[in-house]
């Protein structure tokens, strides 16, 4: 029960607080690699907790109650993820964040929320069934879908699932809105859609969505640890490089448009997906 | 006579022969009032009965003669007399097809009754075990709820569009005769039995279909009548080859194992599953349920969502343990979830409400063979909970559909664009419907994880399941949004409704929202006992957490965490209420009116949005051929495999 309770709180803990560094870390680097100097680490609280001080605006109250709903959904899934629940459970409880967040900037008229908010859904559509494929690989490999038993699994997991790591990385790419799939939403508002489905929320509901978006970026490299989580060296290592990786990509490419984006990681995603799994269901 | 004295036998006669008094009733006395208490009062007896059935199942018998006759000769005749009803409207509509297959059941019929069949005694007539409790339960309850509805909804659709005039009597006869032909069929252990009432449901689909008598309503009616009346020759066909190897028609005899292994068996259990898969509408057979929707809503609801088509699955679970491990039943499950990722892609599509519901109707119900033919416990189960919660949140969505087009006379999801100003309440409980369909915890998700955590040990199956469920999600969150979207009308004030829908609406959510928070108690209670013969009960229940072996699902604990939550982000918005709301950013400065801004050379300009249907890649005309000739080409693999 105590190490339930802990397993909790650490789950709601480790988003604001990690996935608000992991965010400054990347500011940082980001900037290194475009030969500026960044702003501080911290500075990604600096801006919630500016956010968070200023004017209550919003378009309706429905757009408002959706970022609440938003930020408990993520919180309780990296809270499922930290109690080594159900992986597939996970995901869904994940999806539902996921969804609030299109339905909130769905309920604005102005059409770059509007078209944010479908270019989002694309991106679901995209990233979803790489996410179920890598879970059903785990499983195959464990027997099992619960994260407890891949923390007690013999071998790290990219030894036999190395592909669909790779599809993983996809998903990861768009779920961090790197380019090229920050479609919906980027970091900066320079895209054509302005800021795409965020540009309607404002002020302390801008910083609640940011706050869930630091726990669906812990989610998502949670679920890339578990790919080395025999030690915690191997967790660390395989996390900072993919991390890494992700800046690169992020940083030599273009955005994209949905179409290619559906294309591409459909067919390039889920044949390395289909590769693994009946390599595994040979095995 | 006190409630305690009735017998399971009583009770069955009342949960099958009340529906047809009350029909007949409706039918004689064409006066509203008398009509509408004939409709309560029946709705209100077999939800009653049904409840009452729960602690006498499991049991079988054999009804008494009736005045001296015995009860197969009564519904062979019965059946005789159906199929050449069956056969005047394909006459009065020169239909070639139906004529043709009207006389082919005919024929095979008389073959059966005159030549095949000589032991008309042997079996029990009637048979109830849990399968048939939840089937009970869903149509004596669901079903009471729509034909409540469908009280003042057809007042409405009468003033309005109906171009005919009053026809509400037969419309009730109808409704009526189909919850009896619905709970007989569901209950019946003979075969035969089994074929009358299921070719009853066609007829009764039929009727109900055209009741407006547009032309294309007529059109649409023939297409279900023909597609069906297939289904019904396979049927008969599938007869005709079991009793020389069984010797019997009783369902529960000719499924054990001793005649599971002769060669021409699996035949018959391939022909019955494509029968089932007319009824059900599966590619390539869908179009008659598409084309069904033209139907007043209530219909809908009760046939085409939450009943009739569920005949089909229903049928399928029974005949499971027969066909476990062997190459039907994988190609039965490949074919299921071909279904769930087509339908879901075409649902994508469509921005017609109805379709989009009648879409997903489908690709629940592909999902739900799919389960079936996995045939382990596991698929098993998250069948039946799917069965129950999709009657459930289906009915609800469609009833939600038919007070929303019988006010803005569109069922269109673009003309629901701001729905929420017009219709609060109506749009909260549609979007509650959306969120039970593709949200954890409730029912149809906990079903899904069940399904896709049985079907990750089939590469096939669970690659087009998880492509499907994508797919899911995409169209109902555009929906929920686009119902949901500005202009808000300040306060929230409910609109008028007449207290019967009020009445269907709010029992169907809050019913479906508390059964799925009890999952884990009305899986002990109701579904576990169905896990007996090659299936166990596939999970353990500990403080309303379902676990096995390789997953855990935290029903209750998740469920009181999502109460919390949404109280947490209700409260907030309570004082959210305080925010200062502010038009939205539409790409110049604002102008006073709402929606419009100033453009280029300082021009007014209205901003609109419309949502993405893709259609150029999730078109009907772009995917239905394709998806025909692959349900075509694993049709052919289904039957072919048995030979």
């Amino acid at each position: 029960m105590t190490q339930n309770i802990a397993q909790i709180l650490a789950g709601i803990a480790a988003g604001p607080f990690l996935g608000g560094l992991i965010s400054g870390l990347d500011r940082i680097l980001t900037a290194r690699l475009q030969a500026r100097i960044g702003p501080p680490v911290l500075q990604p609280f600096f801006d919630v907790m500016k956010l968070l001080s200023k004017e209550k605006m919003a378009v309706n109250v429905w757009q408002a109650f959706c970022a609440y709903c938003y930020l408990v959904a993520t919180a309780i899934s990296l809270v499922l993820f930290f109690l080594q629940s159900d992986l597939l459970l996970i995901l869904f409880t994940q999806a539902v964040g996921a969804v609030f967040l299109v339905v909130g900037a769905l309920s604005s008229t102005s059409p770059y929320s509007q078209v944010g908010a479908h270019r989002e859904l694309l991106q679901i559509l995209t990233y979803e069934p790489l996410l179920v494929l890598v879970v059903v690989g785990i499983y195959l490999e464990t027997g099992s879908f619960k994260i407890s038993a891949v923390f007690n699994w013999h071998e790290p997991l990219l030894l036999k699932l190395p592909f669909l790591f790779l599809a993983l990385g996809y998903a990861l790419t768009i779920k961090l809105r790197k380019s090229p799939f920050d479609l919906s939403t980027s970091h900066h508002a320079h895209q054509e859609l302005v800021k795409g489905l965020l540009t309607d929320y404002s002020g302390p509901f801008l910083a609640l969505i940011e706050v869930g978006h630091w726990y669906e970026i812990m989610l998502i490299l949670g679920l890339c640890s578990l790919f080395w989580a025999t030690s915690w060296f191997g967790v660390i290592m395989l996390v900072s490089i993919t991390y890494m990786l992700e800046l690169i990509i992020d940083n030599v490419s273009a955005r994209m448009n949905w179409r290619w984006m559906l294309g591409y990681v459909w067919a390039m995603g889920l044949t390395l997906s289909l590769v693994n799994l009946i390599w595994l269901y040979q095995g | 006579m006190t409630v305690e004295m009735l017998n399971a036998e009583q009770i069955s006669a009342i949960l099958i022969i009340s529906p047809f008094l009350a029909a007949l009733v409706c039918y004689l006395i064409r006066v509203s009032a008398a009509r509408s208490f004939v409709v309560l009062i029946t709705g209100g007896v077999l939800i009653i009965s049904a409840v009452l059935l729960i602690p006498l199942t499991p049991f079988s018998l054999s009804p008494p003669p009736f005045l001296g006759i015995n009860i197969h000769v009564i519904v062979q005749t019965l059946d005789v007399l159906l199929l050449l009803i069956i056969l005047y409207f394909g006459f009065k509509y020169r239909h070639i097809v139906i004529k043709a297959l009207a006389l082919l059941q005919i024929i095979l019929l008389l073959y059966c009754e005159f030549f095949l069949i000589q032991n008309k005694q042997d079996n029990s007539t009637l048979y109830c075990d849990h399968l048939t409790l939840v089937m009970v339960l869903i149509i004596s309850i669901v079903g009471a709820i729509i034909c409540f509805q469908a009280i003042p909804y057809m007042k409405i659709h009468e003033a309005h569009w109906s171009p005919v005039k009053s026809r509400q009597h037969r419309f009730f006869l109808v409704m009526m005769m189909f919850l009896g032909a619905m709970n007989g069929l569901v209950l019946s252990n003979d075969l035969m039995i089994f074929y009358f009432f299921f070719e009853l449901t066609t007829l009764c689909s039929f009727l109900l279909i055209g009741h407006d008598k547009t032309k294309l309503a007529i059109e649409n009616a023939l297409r279900a009548l023909w597609m069906n009346s297939l289904g019904g020759a396979l049927f008969i066909a599938a007869i005709v080859i079991i009793y020389p190897i069984t010797g019997t028609l009783a369902l529960q005899q000719i499924l054990t194992p001793a005649n599971t292994g002769a060669k021409m068996f699996m035949l018959a259990m391939a022909l019955l599953c494509v029968a089932a898969f007319t009824k059900s509408a599966q590619f390539p057979f869908q179009s008659w349920l598409l084309g069904a929707m033209v139907a007043p809503t209530p219909v809908s609801a009760l046939l085409h969502s939450s009943t009739m088509v569920k005949v089909g699955v229903y049928f399928i679970l029974r005949l499971a343990p027969a066909i476990k491990a062997t190459f039907l039943s994988q190609s039965l499950a490949i074919f299921g979830a071909f279904g769930f990722l087509a339908a879901a892609a075409l649902a994508v599509g469509q921005s017609n409400g109805k379709k989009v519901l009648a879409y997903s109707t489908i690709s629940n119900l592909g999902l739900i063979f799919a389960c079936a033919g996995l045939n382990t416990s596991e698929s098993v189960m998250a069948a039946m909970l799917l069965i129950v919660f999709h009657a459930m949140i289906k009915a609800l969505l469609f009833l939600c559909v038919g007070a929303i087009e019988q006010r803005i006379d569109s069922r269109d999801i673009e003309d629901m664009r701001g729905l929420y100003a017009n219709m609060p309440l109506t749009a909260l409980i549609t979007v509650m419907g959306v969120i039970m369909m593709i949200m954890p915890p409730f029912g149809v998700l906990l079903s899904k994880w069940m399904a896709m955590e049985a079907a990750a040990s089939n590469l096939y199956v669970i690659f087009m399941i998880a492509l499907g469920s994508a797919l899911t999600v995409m169209y109902w969150a555009r929906w929920a949004g686009t119902l949901m979207s500005d202009p808000f009308a300040g306060r929230f004030r409910p609109e008028y409704q007449p207290l019967l829908t009020w009445t269907a609406l709010g029992s169907l959510c809050t019913g479906a929202g508390l059964l799925s928070i009890s999952a884990p108690w009305f899986y002990i209670k109701i579904i576990a006992p169905v896990m007996s013969g090659p299936y166990f009960p596939p999970y353990t229940v500990r403080d309303g957490i379902l676990e096995n072996s390789f997953g855990v699902f935290a029903v209750f604990p998740l469920s009181v965490v999502a109460v919390a939550g949404f109280v947490l982000s209700v409260w907030a918005l309570k004082r959210a209420s305080g925010a200062r709301i502010v038009a939205p950013y539409l790409g110049g400065a604002q102008t006073t009116e709402p929606g419009k801004f100033k453009g280029p050379m300082n021009q007014t300009i209205k901003a609109e949005a419309r949502n993405y249907y893709l259609s150029s890649i999730f078109g009907e005309k772009k995917l239905t051929t394709w998806i025909n000739l692959g349900a075509g080409v694993l049709l052919t693999l289904l039957l072919g495999g048995t030979l």
